[in-house]
């Protein structure tokens, strides 16, 4: 397809996708200089007035404790994104990467991992997330929540690498002897060239929910390691009198998740 | 007697997209019940005709010229009004005109009601009465399931059928037979000139081969760059006083020599593949067959899709289970070879084919012609770089960057890479699957002339699959011609041709044969 509004689609997604991108990018650099940026250590108590709303001393406030919501908020960011960047690697790999190897086995094990796959992507992940830190204990949060977004990449993964290993010009290469291993690297490599960046979009967007909720539920993060999600569960009880101790983590968690999904141009999964 | 007006008059008509000029002062008219053809490679303005006609992706200041309709004061050629002319436009299989997801009646009884501004149902009913017309057309409910599941032979049918109903004054057909068979073209031909005598539509007709124009033997406007480069019968522009172009255009289409006696190939050299017994089933149909082809000899698998060509290559390299029989590769009885192992036997197997999704569209030009060597030999870059560049070099593609991915390949060249892929395997075997299909007069020429020289300086045993009997004849020596599952006819293609001993051979020799008198 080559008409305008096609091209004008195109247009529009790669420019969603930079957006996504360059937001992702300012929020890693954030977190790196995390450090620089925060005022005062993380969990740090009478810093200033208790429940000061935000003004030029403290742009985003204090909370009950006095703490400044400012610092408290990149201590949080850097805690939460730092987790989900390497629960989106755990996805990749137990999901896309183990989908897309699992469908070149042989017919009937391939199926059937696919078959448990799709069983599990059925169960929100969030409660699979639930299941699996019964199991392995909340100090493996990150490792769940990629193990918990897993299964729905896994069933998307495994889908793709069976039509492409079904296609015609993949029958053709079997017929002239190009072994089933060199077919698997050549999607392999064409598949992280063209998908990698939307796919670690997509499963980063997913986990930081998890993540961030886990941690609202209280199944999370520990204090004092104060990620997002925590720092808007402790913020219920102040929340009528000051809105901002959980609207600044809750605005940063939605930045995370939506210049993730931005960054994977908005789509929920593989285009057709 | 005052003489009748004709239906259509197209003067100067020109496109301009930018600097570029895609069509030139074109001028003709059409009578009813009178054909014209445009004859063209791709690009040389048909396609801006067919655009301005049949009124899609026309921006009127790209368009200039005025039409007339049945002597009616001229206006502008983007001004043609349905109320004016009935203008109905066919397209062919081939650039997939419907949607593969829905069933083909539903999308076409859409097309038929809204032309005639009638409800669902009557377009439903004209689509059926029009198929029921046509001699040979399948049974409807064929037409109940999805596009994509028909084979191009199929849908043609209903793609005629669809054309009919809309009762056309004026029919555009854009190439419509490109990539069927001889046998099969030539029969819709017939077809449409049976229609256009009963409902006597005008039909503008437009191609990029020659067989066509033969066929219809009609008035030809033969187009090059947006230039007419010569217009008169067909009978005219087909013989010697013609145009350098036309000439050069004509010539390139392939003819079958009857009384050809070249010498066969007397090398007795080893044999390549032998099959013994070998059974195949074609849609419940079994056939066991016999057979031997040596290293530099040539087989031709002849006969229409499904006829069971397909299925005896499949059976005779493994890629199906054998029912039946023995099939010895390169000396080995693959029937006692595991998958892995008869992966590897493969290695010396070339595919060339006229689909256009046997190449994977990701890969570049470069890794498309290297990968055979770098899947199989374990061989120093520079010897790799060496004889990718030679194999692109003899199939004129040196000059396309080689980081240009397949999917922005234009068919022919898409062809051409394959035969250079092939050549860099040095294959044994090469399988030569409707080489042409689907490619313009030149392009189609220069193919065949591609595929002679491979043969004869790779030397590897060839098996040619093909409905059009002058490509076997160009590539082959020996010949088995199948119909529903079974080989009706086998032995040098000479003979066959000569004395064919089934009438299915018959028909298959008079398709490419077949040209008005006295051409």
């Amino acid at each position: 397809m080559n008409t305008p509004v096609h091209k004008a689609a195109q247009s529009l997604r790669s420019a969603i996708r930079i957006v996504g991108f360059s937001g992702l990018g300012i929020l890693m650099v954030t977190m790196s200089l995390t450090g620089v940026i925060a005022r005062a250590p993380a969990d740090s108590t009478d810093v200033g007035p208790e429940l000061t709303p935000p003004s030029a001393s403290y742009p985003f406030g204090t909370d009950l404790l006095g703490r400044d919501m400012f610092s408290e908020t990149v201590h949080g960011l850097s805690v939460t994104l730092s987790g989900a960047l390497i629960a989106m690697l755990v996805a990749i790999a137990a999901g896309g990467l183990s989908g897309f190897i699992a469908a070149r086995f042989p017919w009937r094990s391939g199926y059937a991992l696919r078959f448990v796959a799709g069983i599990f992507s059925a169960v929100p992940a969030l409660l699979l997330a639930i299941l699996f830190v019964g199991i392995a204990g909340r100090m493996q949060l990150t490792i769940v929540a990629g193990l918990a977004v897993a299964p729905a990449a896994f069933a998307r993964a495994f889908d793709r690498a069976r039509r492409l290993g079904t296609s015609p010009h993949a029958v053709y290469a079997r017929a002239s002897g190009i072994r089933e291993s060199t077919l698997l690297q050549r999607d392999l490599a064409y598949e992280f060239r063209d998908t990698f960046l939307s796919t670690a979009a997509r499963a980063l967007a997913a986990v930081t929910i998890v993540i961030s909720t886990m941690s609202f539920l209280g199944f999370g993060a520990v204090p004092p390691a104060r990620d997002l999600g925590l720092m808007i569960a402790s913020a219920r009880s102040a929340y009528i009198v000051g809105w901002w101790t959980a609207a600044f983590p809750a605005l940063a968690l939605l930045l995370v998740v939506l210049c993730a999904r931005l960054a994977a141009g908005l789509e929920e999964g593989e285009r057709p | 007697m005052s003489e009748t007006p004709p239906l259509l008059t197209v003067a100067g008509l020109s496109l301009s997209r930018g600097s570029r000029q895609q069509l030139a002062n074109l001028s003709f008219s059409l009578q009813s019940g009178e054909t014209r053809v445009l004859l063209g490679e791709i690009g040389s303005g048909k396609e801006a005709v067919l655009q301005a006609l049949a009124g899609y992706s026309v921006r009127s200041e790209d368009f200039s010229g005025s039409i007339s309709v049945r002597g009616q004061p001229p206006f502008s050629v983007t001004r043609l009004k349905p109320d004016a002319l009935r203008v109905v436009y066919l397209a062919g299989p081939a650039v997939l005109p419907l949607s593969p997801h829905v069933g083909v009646i539903a999308q076409l009884s859409r097309v038929i009601s809204r032309k005639l501004s009638v409800p669902l149902a009557t377009g439903r009913t004209e689509f059926a009465s029009a198929l029921h017309r046509l001699k040979g057309a399948p049974p409807l409910d064929v037409f109940e399931q999805r596009a994509g599941t028909l084979d191009p032979e199929v849908l043609v049918w209903a793609l005629f059928a669809a054309a009919f109903a809309q009762t056309p004054e004026l029919l555009i057909a854009d190439d419509p037979m490109l990539g069927l068979g001889p046998t099969q073209a030539h029969a819709m031909i017939d077809i449409l000139r049976e229609e256009q005598k009963r409902a006597g539509f005008a039909l503008l007709y437009a191609t990029m081969n020659t067989e066509a124009a033969l066929w219809l033997n009609a008035d030809v406007t033969v187009l090059r760059q947006g230039k007419v480069v010569e217009e008169g019968a067909v009978a005219r522009l087909s013989g010697e006083q013609a145009h350098a172009y036309t000439k050069t255009l004509f010539r390139a289409a392939p003819r079958l020599a009857l009384g050809d006696n070249s010498p066969r190939s007397d090398r007795r050299t080893e044999p390549v593949i032998q099959a013994h017994g070998l059974e195949f089933d074609t849609n419940g149909v079994r056939e066991a067959v016999t057979f031997e082809l040596r290293r530099g000899a040539s087989l031709a698998l002849v006969g229409d899709r499904q006829s069971g060509r397909h299925a005896l290559m499949r059976a005779a390299l493994g890629l199906d289970r054998i029912a039946a029989g023995r099939v010895i590769l390169d000396a080995v009885d693959i029937g006692i070879l595991t998958d892995t192992m008869l992966t590897r036997l493969r290695r010396r197997v070339a595919f060339i084919s006229g689909d256009e999704d046997v190449l994977d569209p990701r890969m570049t030009l470069w890794d498309t012609v290297s990968e055979p060597l770098r899947a199989h030999l374990n061989l120093p870059r520079n010897v790799v770089a060496e004889a990718g560049e030679a194999a692109l070099k003899r199939v004129g593609l040196a000059t396309l960057k080689s980081s240009a991915p397949v999917s922005a390949l234009s068919p022919f060249d898409k062809r051409r890479l394959q035969v250079a892929r092939a050549i860099v395997s040095a294959p044994l075997l090469a399988v030569i699957d409707e080489p042409l299909r689907g490619l313009d007069a030149f392009a189609q020429s220069v193919m065949r002339d591609l595929l002679k020289v491979f043969r004869q300086q790779e030397g590897p045993a060839l098996i040619v699959i093909t409905s059009d009997f002058t490509v076997a004849q160009a590539l082959a020596e020996d010949v088995m011609v199948f119909k529903e599952g079974k080989i009706v006819d086998r032995g040098p293609i000479s003979e066959v041709l000569r004395s064919p001993k089934d009438t299915h051979t018959r028909q298959l020799i008079d398709a490419v044969l077949a040209r008005p008198a006295g051409l």
